[in-house]
């Protein structure tokens, strides 16, 4: 396994064609507004060197038989997705963000089981293509970016449908070495702190398509691969000369990146479906529910911070023992503990594939992914409560540091006498950063549509909810022939 | 209450010579634990210094025993791939100080 400074160095080595604020990024690594988002993606890494924590972050290859990073595992029992739950819970734990590492994970255990079947039904190679690739990113400890997401033009029209037709990634030239696409895949989660993207389709397809229904794994650098950096509320905090109280979280964070693939060059043997259509739908639907399932952990690990740093904030200010105030915190712990049960629900129930890893059950992974589309919100909003408005209207670090204004900050921003202001000044900006900041792109909207957004987990809890089966049910209680 | 803090209030260190026991550790993945599993680790290898050497798992090792730090009561697994002849567990921070004596019973048998 590569240790966290391996890791970092690695990624010195990447030349990735990095744009952000209209410029090109020559050294990602130490832009002070990418960084946090390293730390959190470094964390998977310098958490499996740890031994308190090893038993969740490393598992053993069921390839090589070797202890492996958990984020390069093949879910060999329902126990191995238990423990990936507990492992994104402790990571969002330790980092209140997100550390991005999931989405190859997740991409990785579906096209694994997904390409052993397509091969089973149509003769093809491309599981014997998946393992070998699988094989050098467990032995390499590499960082995968699973890449989904079509930027997808009108959604009322199908790929091959689009007026321009690069609004799905598809193929736009066949040789006998291999293919070259373009497209782009939008919210990339990761990107920029990987070495490997695997793409994958974004829907189920049909006759017409079959452009469009490929999938393969190149590296992050290759030519003609371009990144544009997502931009979130409050980034350039990270830029300011007085930047460590107001921007919350000092040490961690996540990105997105729009990833623009023009004519892109991928061998024959990275690749896992090409235009195969009617397996697009299982890739698609198995990503989905073991991204589903991921949410049960690691927002769970962020709230458990946001909880942690409100209660903090409720002692500062001297209302800790107020009733509503631990009425509010005891509401937050249980929403935030019923989306951790739908994660493990939804792990326990597991199954083996005919490839012989495990898959979540989805119709408990889609529950579970739906309340993280509400949950988190209701959690913010509850931290919000009891901040109080000085969350948002306290002065900026630079005024406290102003030796002039300093003492007035310090007199009238006191909560308890005992506490320092500016450790109530943190713990508030730690909760605008989760709930409006930085790491509310983490934590709320990639809630919301991150995986999916909320109507398509309700169609798949409709077509998994065996409605027939509950209305033969009701019939026979109600003595209904 | 930190977990020295248990340590003090219970453990009453016997201080005799005995035979050094060889013990490994496991702890628990840590997603959720209720009390400092390293600092709980610190103390019953600090308290058993005269007694017991401590030494993170190595494949093939045999042990003495095998000390399992678990952050909670919801973890189940005893490590059934460690060779050990006993396993001592830990699952709260008020358990150390029974911990620690437990091992102290081995040596003395050992």
């Amino acid at each position: 396994m590569m240790t966290k400074d391996q890791y970092i160095e690695s990624l010195r080595k990447l030349k990735l064609n990095l744009y952000m604020f209209g410029e090109k990024v020559e050294n990602p690594v130490d832009n002070p507004i990418i960084r946090p988002s390293l730390n959190s993606f470094a964390a998977t890494y310098e958490l499996a060197e740890d031994p308190q924590y090893e038993d969740l972050m490393t598992a053993t290859s069921h390839i090589s038989g070797k202890k492996i990073n958990r984020f390069t595992h093949m879910h060999q029992s329902t126990d191995d997705l238990i423990k990936k739950v507990k492992m994104q819970r402790l990571l969002g734990q330790k980092t209140a963000a997100c550390f991005q590492r999931c989405v190859g994970m997740d991409a990785m255990n579906a096209v694994f089981s997904s390409t052993y079947e397509i091969d089973e039904a149509c003769g093809t190679k491309y599981h014997e293509n998946f393992v070998k690739f699988l094989t050098r990113v467990q032995d390499e400890d590499l960082a995968v970016d699973g890449a989904m997401t079509d930027v997808k033009g009108d959604r009322s029209l199908a790929p091959s449908k689009q007026a321009d037709p690069d609004l799905f990634l598809h193929v736009v030239e066949r040789t006998a070495d291999g293919v070259y696409v373009t497209g782009a895949k939008a919210h990339q989660t990761g990107f920029v702190n990987s070495h490997e993207v695997l793409v994958m389709p974004t829907i189920s397809m049909r006759e017409g398509d079959e452009d469009y229904a490929i999938s393969f794994a190149v590296p992050t650098d290759s030519e003609g691969i371009t990144l544009i950096y997502g931009r979130q509320s409050c980034d350039t905090r990270k830029t300011e000369e007085y930047n460590d109280i107001d921007v919350g979280n000092k040490v961690y964070g996540g990105h997105e990146v729009l990833v623009i693939f023009d004519h892109v060059f991928v061998p024959n043997d990275r690749i896992f479906l090409n235009g195969e259509v009617k397996f697009a739908g299982m890739i698609v639907e198995r990503f989905a529910g073991y991204h589903r399932q991921s949410y049960g952990g690691c927002k769970v690990g962020v709230g458990d911070v946001l909880i942690g740093a409100t209660a903090l904030a409720g002692e500062m200010a001297g209302s800790a023992k107020a009733s509503h105030v631990k009425d509010k915190l005891i509401e937050m712990t249980h929403l935030n503990e019923t989306l951790y049960c739908c994660g493990i629900a939804c792990s326990s129930q597991g199954t083996k594939t005919k490839a012989g890893n495990y898959l979540i059950d989805l119709l408990l992974a889609n529950v579970c992914k739906q309340n993280v589309t509400r949950f988190p919100y209701e959690i913010a909003r509850l931290a919000q409560d009891l901040a109080g408005g000085l969350m948002v209207t306290q002065p900026s670090e630079a005024d406290y540091r102003n030796p002039a204004l300093k003492p007035y900050i310090e007199k009238y921003l006191k909560g308890v006498a005992s506490v320092p202001t500016e450790d109530r000044m943190r713990v508030l900006r730690l909760i605008e950063n989760m709930t409006m900041g930085t790491a509310a792109v983490g934590y709320l909207p990639e809630s919301m549509h991150g995986a999916g957004s909320p109507q398509a987990q309700r169609i798949m809890i409709a077509r998994q909810s065996n409605l027939e089966m509950k209305k033969e049910l009701a019939k026979k209680i109600a003595r209904i022939q | 209450m930190p977990v020295s803090a248990y340590v003090r209030n219970f453990y009453k260190k016997k201080g005799e010579k005995r035979a050094m026991l060889r013990c490994t550790v496991k702890f628990c993945g840590g997603c959720n634990p209720r009390y400092d599993r390293g600092e709980a680790y610190n103390t019953v290898r600090s308290s058993l210094s005269g007694a017991a050497s401590f030494a993170y798992p190595e494949d093939g090792a045999h042990y003495d025993v095998l000390l399992i730090i678990r952050g909670c009561t919801g973890c189940p697994y005893l490590y059934e791939e460690i060779d050990a002849a006993h396993r001592v567990i830990i699952t709260a921070a008020d358990e150390i100080p029974a911990a620690i004596h437990e091992i102290e019973q081995i040596a003395s048998q050992t």
